[in-house]
């Protein structure tokens, strides 16, 4: 996949083909959403596009396309998803430095990027959903633990956002690795190259 | 016209306030309950941000939002009543479910805190075009490149998702299976996605090129077509809330300090 | 005065092999209309987004010889300053709507509001590009549900608000039918009279043919010809550059009809006045 990028993560000049891919990442976000609802999968499967910008443009673009995610969806559907953009936010962070630093390469480093996102994910949004939901996420598999482990306290909410966010995510980061793959050679480009003098 | 935006173009009350006030609303109206506590704040604040909807005439349009989390708060309310653990009073019995007096409490105050955030993010939502608010932050500072990102949103999603049903029947056409066993329906996702994704890549580096030559990276001081021009209504919204939450936070800290008893 | 001067252009892609511009040069000036012609590959595109510097500012990748705007060496500026000079349109009309405004009109003044031009001259600018565009009555409809022919006309629009003194056009109808691509070419004669420097690439050669004052004939990233329409598509060897010449001129080819200087005519109107004028005083070739 991506080789290890020199120079700073956090230093990247934004250029305007790496700010136009957020909205890009955020449609595939959607769409991803949208598919597997269609398709009644178990799983929520909507940070493809924000982990594909982070691979392609760094942590920053993925951040950014994961935190307007869900301020956009806040702003059109459901108000406490903003929020979670914070959640999305810092998967978009956690898969661009993985990616930055060379380690979504190989299979047992993409796992480990999407456990990674997972516990990311888990640990930013538990203590969001005690704050707004007393503990649960509104997820019928892992809201049914949480019920089942007396429907209070951090370690049942933990549990209940593991369920819900490490499969997902590192499906996620599979489905992510598997299409980044296969991205024309041109495209990549547009987001890492360097220049270089003919004459 | 396809955007996702909620807002309806019109003149009324909510409408003729600029972003920053009805902004400064959404934090007054979730700040100060929190810091007054008990339910009764909650309750007002509710009402104020219905009776703002209603004189502004977009009330009906806050039925989708509320039903999206409605769902959720109904499972909430299900799960605290019948399954909080620890000691409880009994309310009623359903067969082998016990629901409690605790639980059923505990939800009651995860349910007003949620539609006290919804009413009030509608207040703002409702009545305010993407495009102003856009305005507004680009003259507080923030790159007018990202005002941009943010903007195009509400187009380029729908855009995006639209086609959504027209792939799906092209690849079922092709004979790809959609319903069935999990691993049937698993197989299906990514031959779905990937012409989506694909395609939104290349259009991807078209727009940053029709952006490019438009000036996109330009560094020159902005100007505005369309200049949002607040009411005169405006100001004196923005006082009266700052002056509410000082005064909440100061009747806090006396009550706190025991200045002022207050019975619950 | 020259307006822009190639000089030895090369360019390669990044991480590609073969350069994808070959050593052109050519001087384009004020008032032409430049047609560019080629196969697919040939590098028209390419070359096209270098006269505005998108190639190499964009794109990156590796660069040789120099391509000078007004006596600016696009490699040395930006693209937003170039821009005010080079205007550009492409095929996909779809993805030159910013998606940022909600009706026409405000799509057009995008690129004045980022230059912080005033709203009263972008008013002016806007209303008389409309007029000259045809699309006066499409100002409050939404960019999106327009057709392909009225969507490229908003772009084009979009672009000559900026009052650039050059305008390249890459292939602007081929994702169009053939009414949006007689819209299109109407505005394009439009812009011709009004005296702006036109670069075009197509494949409509019939139409290059007609509005054009010099083609360049590219292949394989090389510049194989430059000169009117008649000396170009004269030329034996425009099938192996994956060309086909206009009708007439095939017509006049197999007929033996030439002119004076030994070329053949490329439109209905150059045959008829050149049989006319032979009629009067015997066929010449």
């Amino acid at each position: 996949m991506s080789d290890k990028r020199t120079g700073n993560p956090w230093k990247v000049k934004m250029s305007t083909a790496s700010l136009v891919l957020i909205p890009a990442a955020i449609g595939i976000n959607y769409v991803g959403k949208l598919f597997a609802s269609m398709l009644k999968l178990p799983l929520w499967l909507d940070s493809i596009g924000t982990c594909l910008s982070a691979c392609l443009a760094g942590p920053i673009v993925g951040a950014l396309s994961g935190l307007l995610t869900n301020v956009i969806y806040g702003l059109t559907m459901d108000p406490i998803s903003t929020v979670y953009g914070l959640t999305q936010a810092g998967i978009g962070i956690a898969v661009g430095l993985m990616a930055w630093y060379g380690k979504v390469n190989k299979l047992p480093g993409i796992i480990v990027t999407g456990l990674l996102a997972g516990l990311v994910a888990v640990c930013i949004s538990t203590p969001l959903n005690m704050i707004f939901w007393g503990g649960s996420t509104g997820n019928v598999w892992g809201d049914a633990v949480f019920a089942a482990m007396g429907s209070q306290g951090f370690l049942a909410s933990l549990v209940d956002e593991i369920i819900v966010d490490l499969p997902d995510k590192i499906v996620v980061l599979l489905l992510t690795a598997g299409i980044y793959k296969v991205l024309p050679k041109s495209l990549v480009t547009l987001y890492q190259a360097k220049d270089e003098s003919l004459d | 016209m396809k955007s996702i935006s909620l807002y309806e173009e019109k003149h009324s009350f909510l409408n003729g306030l600029s972003p920053e006030t009805k902004l400064l609303y959404v934090i007054v109206a979730i700040a100060v309950p929190v810091i007054l506590g008990g339910r009764i704040p909650f309750f007002a604040f509710i009402a104020m941000s219905i009776t703002l909807l209603a004189g502004s005439g977009v009330l009906r349009n806050t039925k989708t939002i509320v039903a999206v989390s409605g769902f959720i708060l109904i499972t909430v309310v299900i799960i605290q009543t019948f399954f909080r653990g620890g000691t409880f009073t009994e309310l009623f019995r359903i067969g082998p479910l016990v629901a409690r007096k605790e639980g059923f409490e505990y939800s009651l105050g995860i349910v007003l805190n949620v539609l006290n955030i919804i009413f009030c993010f509608c207040v703002f939502v409702l009545t305010t075009k993407p495009s102003d608010m856009m305005q507004e932050m680009v003259k507080h500072g923030i790159s007018p490149r990202l005002g941009y990102v943010f903007v195009s949103l509400f187009q380029i999603i729908p855009q995006m998702t639209e086609h959504t049903s027209t792939i799906t029947d092209a690849q079922r056409s092709r004979g790809m299976e959609t319903e069935g066993s999990l691993a049937t329906r698993i197989k299906a996702f990514l031959p779905l996605i990937s012409p989506v994704i694909m395609n939104s890549f290349t259009d991807t580096r078209e727009r940053s090129i029709a952006l490019e030559v438009r000036g996109f990276s330009s560094t020159s001081k902005k100007s505005f077509l369309e200049d949002f021009v607040p009411s005169s209504a405006d100001s004196g919204m923005r006082i009266a809330l700052i002056v509410l939450f000082c005064a909440s936070v100061a009747f806090t800290v006396l009550r706190v300090m025991g200045v002022i008893a207050w019975l619950r | 005065m020259a307006e822009i001067v190639i000089n030895n252009l090369r360019y390669r892609y990044p991480e590609t092999a073969r350069l994808a511009l070959d050593g052109i040069s050519c001087e384009i000036h004020q008032g032409e209309f430049i047609g560019i012609i080629g196969r697919n590959g040939a590098g028209k595109s390419t070359l096209s987004q270098a006269m505005l510097g998108l190639v190499p500012n964009f794109y990156h990748g590796a660069y040789g010889g120099s391509v000078t705007v007004d006596g600016i060496n696009v490699k040395e500026d930006t693209v937003d300053d170039l821009c005010q000079k080079v205007g550009l349109v492409f095929q996909n009309p779809f993805n030159q709507v910013t998606g940022s405004k909600l009706t026409v009109y405000d799509e057009i003044a995008y690129g004045l509001e980022n230059f912080g031009v005033a709203p009263d001259e972008m008013r002016r600018r806007i209303d008389s590009a409309m007029e000259l565009l045809d699309i006066s009555q499409l100002k409050d409809r939404a960019p999106y549900d327009l057709s392909g022919g009225q969507m490229q006309r908003m772009a084009l629009a979009g672009i000559i608000v900026m009052e650039p003194e050059v305008i390249v056009m890459d292939e602007p109808t081929s994702q169009l039918d053939p009414q949006g691509s007689e819209e299109v070419f109407r505005a394009v004669s439009a812009l011709k009279d009004e005296g702006k420097t036109i670069i075009m690439v197509e494949h409509k050669i019939e139409k290059i043919a007609a509005y054009s004052d010099r083609v360049m004939l590219l292949d394989d990233g090389k510049l194989v010809a430059m000169g009117t329409p008649k000396a170009v598509f004269s030329r034996d060897d425009l099938a192996e550059h994956g060309v086909v010449a206009p009708t007439y001129t095939q017509i006049c080819r197999k007929l033996g009809i030439r002119d004076r200087e030994g070329f053949y005519p490329v439109t209905l109107e150059e045959t008829r006045s050149l049989l006319e004028s032979d009629m009067k005083g015997g066929l010449a070739g």
